[in-house]
C-alpha cells in the first residue's frame, strides 16, 4: 500500500460525539487510585496534551501502569476523576470511549493459534453493532493498520509464533485498527532487542507525525523518552515528581531524587534531548541494596 | 517452530490454514449429511416401521393417518429432542471451556446438570404441569453453579477445585434426585426416573415444546455473543480496552450455556460425556476454538446424541436402556484420560 493510499483509508471522519472540541487531552483530578487498601495512585493531579507524545517514567512500583490501568478506566479510581476533553471517561458509554482511545497492556494475552489478520480485526469491535456484518471500511481499517506496522506480510501466520518484535507489531496493529485517537502503551519495549525497541518507537513516532494520534507511553529507559517524548510525566510513589518538556524536566537533581542514582545528564549527540549518564560507582561506594 | 519462519513461512501458514478450513467445510457437510440421514432413521424405524418417504409425507400430516400420528405424536418429539439437547450440550460445553480456558469444565462436570435434573424433578413433585419443567430445569441449574460458586470462586477457580466442587456439587445433587424417586408414590417415581439417568422414551410435545424454542433461542444468544466470547480471549485489560464490559459479558455468557445445558437436561435428564467430549472432538479435527468450531460443536453434539439414541433403541438386544447409559460408559473413560492428560506438566497449559 502506497502512503497515498495509507492516507486515504486513515482519512478521518466526523464521528458519533463530534459536537464536542477534539484536543485529545487527557486530565486526572485528584486522582486515588488502589488496590484493596493499598494507594497506589496518590491524589494526582495531571494533564496530558493532546496531539504529543507523552512519556511516563519513574522507578519500579511508582504506579505507572496502574495510572495507565486508571486513564483507559479499566480500574476505577476511589477518588477523584479522569477526563477525555473535559468528559468525565466514566460517563462515557464503555464503546463510545473504545472508539476514543485504545490500549496495548504491557503483557497482552494472545489466543491459542490465532492469525495476525483475525487478531487485528478484534480491535473493529467497538466500531461493530450487536448483528452488524464485517463491513468494506472494516477492512480498510485493518488493512491500513497491518500496512502501517509492517504486519501485511505476516497476516496469515499464527500470532503465537511470531518473534518477540513482530508480534508487538501485531498487537500495536490491533489497537491502530480500533481507529483511536488515542493510543496508550504500557512498556511497549520492554521485552524486545535494542533493534526491536527502536523499530516500535519508530512506529509510534510515525503514528504521532503521520496519522496524528495522541499517545501516551509508559517507558522505561529515560534517554529513550527524552528523546522520543514531546511531554515527559515523572512519577514516584503515586505522586507527581515532576512533567514537563524533556529538556526542561529531566536535570541530574531529579533523577537523584526519584531514582536514587547519581548521574551526569548530557546532550544527546544524536538527538541533543537530554541523556543520563550515571556516575561510575565503584565497588565499595554502592549504596546498600 | 520459530526458527521456520524465514522466507517459506507464509506460503506454509496459508496452505496450513486453507487446510484447517477444508477440514472445517467437511467436517461441517459430514454431520449435516449425518443429520439429516440419523433424522430419517429415527422418525422410519421403531416398532411400526415404514418407508422414509412415508414418514416424511406422516411429518407433514399427510398419508394414513395411524402413520402420521406415530410420527407426529411420538417419533417428532423425541427426535427435537435429541438434536436440542446433543446440539445445547455440544455448544454448553465449548463455551464453558473457553470462558474457564480449562477442558474439563463441562456442565455435567461442573454439576449444572445435576442441578438441572434436581430442578425438573422438584419441580415434578410440585404437580405443576410437564410444559413447565425448563423453569425448574433452569433454577436448579443456576442453584448448582451459585453453588460452584460460592465453594470454588474464593480459590480462583484453579482446575482441581473447579472439577473437585463441581463432581462434588453433582454427586449430591444426583444423590437428592435418588432420594426423591425413591420416595415419591409410583406414577411419580416412572416419571421422575428420567432425571436419574438420562433418556428419551416417552417424550410427547408436553415435555418438549417449550424447552425446545426456549433451547433454540439459547443457541441463538450464543451465537449472537460470540464476538464478545472472542475479545474476552484477548485477556480483560485488552477486552476491557476494546469497550466490553468484561464481568457482565463473561456473566451472559455463563448464563447462555447454564440454560443451554440446563434446558438440554429439561429435554433427557442428565445425559453425560456429550459437552464435555464434543469440544475436544471439534478441535481435534478443526482446530483451536473459533465462531465456525462452536457451530460444529452444534452439530456433532446433536449427531453424537441422535445416534446413541438410535443405538439403544434398535441396536442394542436390552430393552428400554437409557441414552445417558451409553454416554456415560464412553464419558467416564474419556474424562479419566483428560485428567491423566492435565497432570502432565507438558500439556498443563495446552487447552
Amino acid at each position: 500500500m502506497t502512503s497515498e493510499q495509507l492516507a486515504a483509508t486513515e482519512h478521518r471522519v466526523p464521528r458519533d460525539d463530534a459536537s464536542a472540541p477534539r484536543r485529545n487531552e487527557l486530565s486526572t483530578r485528584g486522582l486515588d487510585l488502589r488496590y484493596g487498601d493499598r494507594v497506589i495512585v496518590d491524589g494526582l493531579d495531571l494533564v496530558l496534551p493532546g496531539d504529543a507524545i507523552t512519556a511516563i517514567v519513574g522507578p519500579n512500583a511508582c504506579g505507572k501502569s496502574t495510572l495507565l490501568r486508571g486513564l483507559t478506566r479499566l480500574l476505577a479510581p476511589a477518588g477523584g476523576s479522569v477526563a477525555l476533553d473535559g468528559t468525565d471517561i466514566h460517563r462515557m458509554p464503555a464503546r463510545a470511549l473504545a472508539r476514543r482511545m485504545g490500549l496495548l497492556p504491557q503483557q497482552p494475552v494472545t489466543p491459542e493459534a490465532i492469525t495476525v489478520e483475525a487478531l487485528v480485526r478484534l480491535g473493529r469491535y467497538p466500531h461493530q453493532r450487536l448483528l452488524s456484518p464485517w463491513s468494506t471500511a472494516d477492512q480498510a481499517a485493518v488493512d491500513a493498520a497491518l500496512a502501517r506496522t509492517g504486519t501485511d506480510v505476516l497476516r496469515e501466520q499464527p500470532v503465537d509464533q511470531l518473534s518477540g518484535g513482530q508480534r508487538q507489531r501485531a498487537w500495536i496493529a490491533l489497537a491502530l485498527a480500533q481507529d483511536t485517537d488515542l493510543l496508550l502503551l504500557d512498556e511497549p519495549t520492554t521485552f524486545l532487542d535494542l533493534r526491536h525497541q527502536l523499530d516500535v518507537l519508530d512506529l509510534v513516532a510515525e503514528l504521532h507525525a503521520e496519522a496524528g494520534r495522541t499517545v501516551v507511553m509508559v517507558l522505561h529507559d529515560l534517554g529513550q523518552a527524552a528523546r522520543y517524548a514531546d511531554h515527559l510525566v515523572v512519577l514516584k510513589d503515586g505522586q507527581l515528581a515532576a512533567a514537563g518538556a524533556p529538556a526542561d524536566v529531566l536535570d541530574a537533581e531529579l533523577v537523584k531524587s526519584v531514582f536514587d542514582v547519581d548521574c551526569r545528564v548530557i546532550p544527546d549527540p544524536e538527538s541533543g534531548t537530554p541523556l543520563v549518564i550515571p556516575r561510575h560507582r565503584p565497588a565499595g561506594r554502592r549504596p546498600p541494596v | 517452530m520459530t526458527g521456520l519462519l524465514e522466507a517459506s513461512a507464509p506460503a506454509r501458514a496459508v496452505s496450513a490454514r486453507t487446510r484447517v478450513r477444508r477440514r472445517v467445510l467437511l467436517l461441517g457437510a459430514c454431520a449435516v449429511a449425518a443429520l439429516v440421514a440419523l433424522s430419517v432413521v429415527s422418525l422410519t424405524v421403531g416398532q411400526m416401521s415404514m418407508e422414509a418417504s412415508v414418514a416424511l409425507r406422516a411429518l407433514v400430516g399427510l398419508g394414513d393417518q395411524g402413520d402420521v400420528f406415530v410420527v407426529q405424536e411420538f417419533r417428532a418429539p423425541r427426535l427435537a429432542a435429541a438434536l436440542i439437547a446433543g446440539a445445547g450440550l455440544g455448544v454448553a460445553g465449548s463455551l464453558l471451556q473457553r470462558l474457564f480456558r480449562n477442558p474439563l469444565a463441562s456442565p455435567d462436570v461442573m454439576g449444572i446438570t445435576g442441578g438441572a435434573s434436581f430442578g425438573s424433578v422438584v419441580l415434578l413433585a410440585t404437580g405443576a404441569s410437564a410444559s413447565f419443567i425448563p423453569l425448574g430445569a433452569l433454577g436448579g441449574g443456576l442453584l448448582a453453579a451459585l453453588l460452584l460458586g460460592v465453594f470454588a470462586w474464593s480459590s480462583g477457580l484453579t482446575v482441581t477445585r473447579l472439577v473437585l466442587v463441581g463432581l462434588a456439587v453433582q454427586a449430591g445433587l444426583a444423590a437428592a434426585v435418588n432420594l426423591m424417586v425413591v420416595r415419591f408414590p409410583a406414577e411419580l417415581a416412572g416419571a421422575a426416573l428420567q432425571w436419574t439417568t438420562g433418556s428419551l422414551y416417552g417424550r410427547t410435545w408436553t415435555e418438549v415444546g417449550a424447552a425446545a424454542v426456549a433451547g433454540v433461542v439459547a443457541l441463538a444468544a450464543a451465537f449472537v455473543l460470540h464476538r464478545r466470547l472472542a475479545v474476552l480471549d484477548l485477556g480483560d485489560e485488552s477486552a476491557g480496552a476494546l469497550g466490553i464490559k468484561v464481568s457482565s459479558a463473561r456473566l451472559q455468557l455463563l448464563l447462555t450455556a447454564i440454560a443451554l445445558a440446563s434446558l438440554a437436561a429439561a429435554l433427557t435428564g442428565p445425559v453425560a460425556f456429550v459437552a464435555l467430549a464434543v469440544p475436544h472432538l471439534v478441535r481435534f479435527v478443526a482446530g483451536p476454538p473459533t465462531a465456525a468450531t462452536t457451530a460444529l460443536s452444534c452439530l456433532v453434539g446433536a449427531v453424537l446424541l441422535l445416534s446413541s439414541d438410535l443405538v439403544v433403541q434398535h441396536l442394542l438386544p436390552v430393552e428400554g436402556l437409557p441414552v445417558g447409559v451409553v454416554t456415560a460408559t464412553l464419558g467416564a473413560p474419556w474424562l479419566l484420560v483428560l485428567m491423566i492428560r492435565q497432570s502432565m506438566p507438558a500439556n498443563r497449559s495446552s487447552v
